[in-house]
């Protein structure tokens, strides 16, 4: 042993190639720089670049002034910065929505349906639509007295009694975010199908025999079996809204009171070419969006703490921790006594 | 030849470094210091003062051989004899993508391109339309390499020199080409207009006889009388906004120095200077940019526009204009080609000027649509022979004419019949005057630092007026009051003078 180590360690450079050792982090560093590579390219070096012009006041040409945290300022005194968060409130309302229809369409198209697939693709189908079509076909659908009203009037609404939906400043948002649901709830649904159909169906088998009815079979089998999903789904959809823009950007380019985060940042960073505070706005908004997630990971990792499925229950594993603490002070106890008997031992003796 | 061999070599060293450090004020003193044998370096590596010889290195920098032949300029060139024996291809980029099509109404690219192969058949001219030109056409010319000729997009007066060849001297063009001024830096001209719009409103002739209106309104409360005489007489819309579309209502932007002052210099030089300079004028309430706001907030707080504005539709408003749903909108004179071409009633389309009148006297802001550039990059030949298809698109083609604008070439007086109720009710074309070099780049320092993008797209702000005219939200006083704080503020943080 002692005379092999010994040799390895004057062992030539190029005896040091050919070992597998070597060649294997090789392989590993050839494999992965040019990944690497891209990913730093064109994410993180133009990230860096971002963060770095936050902190000037430039325009995309010309000359540039370091402000320091002017920019970040700006964004919490500007009321159409700032405000345009609050929009963001409508979309995360509309998110939770959208997931929870998609849930309810995935569970129901997952069971035996006539037409399912026909509806699985009806459904999905706007997913496939361009955004710039979308800001199109809406803003005719919206159109006084055309496509939407029409529909209205069919089921007995008149048109006179029917709001402008993207005139009046109180429901023009509402009507963007129904937009939104309309194009992403297929694309939530068919993700749901999905992680429903890996759940192990003699589960339900199981529980038809027990006589469970759908509801309870949702609540007991399908939502924990597909919890790791709908929290992806969840965050998505909340980080989603925070960055909304395309249904505001297309259908009212922003105006009427429908200017979200992003389309003001687009305004800034554009048409008055103020780079440094829409950079600042951007690193803003991705603090946001990592705070947002961070605090969604904390709220389910407590909501379910009890449903872990592989995981021994939250109870078990506390009893565990439990039962071991006092093992170990069993074992401490007992040896200080042994201690203790032993030195009396030497006691008598001397 | 070894000696000029090395000398442009040193020119292209010193030229890249220049241009690595283009935008920064911290050229790299040292490097320019270790080339200056050649005169022309310290000149090129300086970019924040272009002077004519930067030019002269531009076009020097990629043609090593040709360092000392003559740089041409726009007026020397005779066209037909200049440089018919020029072989070369050259790249255009352009925003009119309509002008791409074979069924385009009017005459299109293909087809000038082939008038012009007749006198130059050694010049091939390649186009490419972009979409969203204004914002792409910025992205290309930072990263360079776009091509030969450009429409200029908004750039700074004082990087013209970095990404743009002059024509020559302000002087000698200008004896030529109309309406230079936009891109005039030091003495030297960047840019030569495709065409020039006026501005006025677009109307419908018939629905105005329709509605018993005989003589055209000059002042902003005839023409609100007038749009309520459409909206009692006739079913027509009596002012169509186009408010979706947006950048149709930055076009109200256009009317407030010549067409509502009658001053070339209010918008370059005045404006800047002026404390609150969208308050309502004491003489004459109906002059001055709050009177062509005014005329908005007006006519919609009066319902004089579209029932639906925020579903309007840019496309269809062609059509609705030329068979006589709409009466007028507030348009420059490029439209009326468009809305004549939307639908079977070109003859009803008319185009009248703003109703504004100054002192007895109705102005109106004419100025250049798009200015052709050429790229610093291109090399002697290339150079040449873009600005040999630019002047022949300029005073051979009839471009300007056909689409319905004021001439460019100085030696050209045809102007379109369109402009008969200008002519006929004596209006003067106002063109604006540059700012002075060393305010040169303040009117777009002053329109980013107030947000305000008066005519550089500021569509949100128009919107506004009409958003709170319809809600009864806030007095046209008010929002005017905003804008005026807005700019004053601005002045503040750019250390602008207050003149008046």
């Amino acid at each position: 042993m002692a005379s092999t180590t010994a040799a390895s360690g004057r062992r030539s450079f190029r005896e040091f190639t050919r070992t597998r050792k070597f060649q294997r982090t090789m392989i590993i560093i050839a494999f992965s720089i040019i990944p690497l590579f891209l990913l730093f390219l064109f994410t993180y070096l133009p990230f860096g670049e971002m963060v770095g012009f936050s902190f000037y006041k430039m325009k995309y040409v010309g000359r540039r002034t370091y402000v320091g945290l002017k920019n970040y300022q700006s964004i919490f005194s500007r009321k159409d910065i700032f405000g345009a968060l609050v929009l963001s409130l409508y979309y995360m309302v509309g998110a939770l929505f959208q997931i929870v229809l998609a849930l309810y369409l995935a569970t129901i198209l997952s069971m035996k349906v006539r037409l399912g697939k026909l509806f699985k693709a009806v459904i999905f189908f706007p997913f496939l639509v361009n955004g710039i079509a979308m800001g199109f076909i809406f803003k005719f659908f919206y159109t006084h007295g055309f496509v939407l009203d029409t529909i209205l009037s069919w089921v007995g609404f008149h048109i006179d009694s029917l709001p402008y939906w993207l005139r009046d400043q109180r429901i023009n948002n509402w009507a963007l975010v129904g937009t939104s649901v309309w194009r992403y709830v297929g694309q939530n649904m068919i993700l749901f199908i999905g992680a429903i159909m890996s759940v192990d169906p003699s589960l339900y088998e199981a529980a038809e025999i027990d006589g469970a009815n759908g509801f309870q079979q949702f609540k007991y089998i399908i939502l924990p079996g597909i919890q790791t999903i709908v929290t992806l789904n969840i965050i998505l959809s909340i980080t989603g809204s925070l960055s909304a823009f395309e249904p505001s950007y297309v259908i009212t380019s922003g105006a009427n009171g429908t200017g979200t985060y992003f389309v003001i940042m687009d305004r800034i960073a554009h048409t008055d070419q103020k780079v440094g505070l829409a950079s600042a706005m951007a690193v803003f908004l991705l603090c946001l969006i990592f705070l947002a997630t961070v605090i969604q990971k904390l709220i389910f990792r407590f909501a379910f703490r009890n449903a872990q499925a592989e995981d021994e229950s939250f109870q078990a594993k506390k009893a565990r921790k439990r039962a071991i603490r006092a093992a170990r002070a069993e074992i401490k106890a007992g040896k200080e006594a042994q201690k203790r008997m032993l030195a009396d031992g030497r006691k008598e003796d001397a | 030849m070894k000696f000029q061999k090395a000398t442009a070599l040193t020119l292209a060293a010193a030229m890249s470094a220049t241009l690595a450090a283009c935008g920064s004020s911290t050229a790299p003193q040292s490097q320019t210091n270790s080339s200056a044998a050649v005169s022309e370096t310290s000149a090129a590596a300086d970019s924040t003062e272009p002077s004519a010889d930067a030019e002269a290195s531009a076009a020097s920098e990629e043609a090593p051989g040709e360092v000392d032949g003559a740089t041409v300029t726009y007026d020397q060139i005779e066209l037909g004899t200049t440089g018919t024996d020029l072989n070369t291809e050259i790249k255009l980029l352009t925003h009119r993508t309509d002008m791409m099509a074979d069924d385009y109404n009017g005459t299109n690219w293909n087809a000038y391109l082939e008038e012009f192969g007749k006198v130059y058949p050694g010049i091939k001219v390649n186009i490419e339309a972009i979409t969203d030109y204004a914002s792409e056409s910025l992205l290309r010319l930072q990263a360079g390499g776009w091509g030969d000729i450009m429409m200029i997009p908004a750039v700074d007066k004082a990087d013209l020199s970095t990404y743009f060849t002059s024509f020559g001297d302000v002087e000698n063009v200008e004896s030529q080409v109309n309406y230079t001024k936009n891109f005039e830096y030091d003495g030297q001209v960047y840019g030569i207009p495709s065409t020039a719009n006026a501005q006025g409103i677009v109307y419908n002739k018939k629905v105005f006889a329709d509605a018993g209106i005989t003589e055209l309104p000059k002042t902003p409360d005839e023409f609100i009388g007038d749009l309520q005489k459409i909206r009692d007489n006739t079913d027509a819309i009596p002012l169509y906004t186009n408010y979706a579309a947006g950048w149709t209502m930055g076009a109200w932007d256009a009317y407030i120095s010549g067409t509502a002052t009658g001053d070339p210099d209010y918008m370059n030089n005045k404006l800047i200077h002026t404390k609150d300079p969208f308050a309502k004028n004491a003489d004459d309430p109906g002059t001055y940019p709050y009177a062509v706001y005014k005329v908005l907030y007006d006519a919609v707080s009066k319902q004089l526009i579209e029932d639906d504005y925020t579903t309007t539709d840019w496309e269809g408003c062609k059509g609705m204009i030329n068979n006589g749903q709409i009466a007028c909108m507030v348009l420059g004179s490029w439209a009326v080609t468009q809305m004549q071409a939307a639908g079977p009633n070109a003859e009803d389309i008319g185009y009248m000027p703003f109703p504004i009148t100054v002192d007895g006297k109705q102005y109106a802001s004419a100025g250049p649509d798009y200015n052709f550039g050429i790229s610093a990059e291109c090399d002697a030949t290339n150079r040449e022979a873009a600005m040999i298809f630019i002047k022949w698109f300029t005073e051979k083609s009839g471009f300007s004419y056909n689409e319905g604008g004021l001439p460019i070439a100085a030696d050209d007086s045809r102007v379109p019949d369109l402009y008969k109720p200008f002519t006929d009710n004596d209006v003067a074309f106002v063109a604006d005057n540059p700012a002075p070099a060393e305010e040169a780049d303040l009117p777009n320092e002053m329109n980013s630092e107030s947000e305000l993008a008066i005519n550089a797209g500021g569509n949100e702000k128009v919107q506004s007026i009409v958003e709170h005219a319809f809600n009864g939200d806030e007095d046209f006083d008010s929002i005017m009051d905003e804008w005026n704080q807005k700019w004053s503020d601005a002045q503040d943080s750019l250390g602008v003078e207050i003149l008046n």
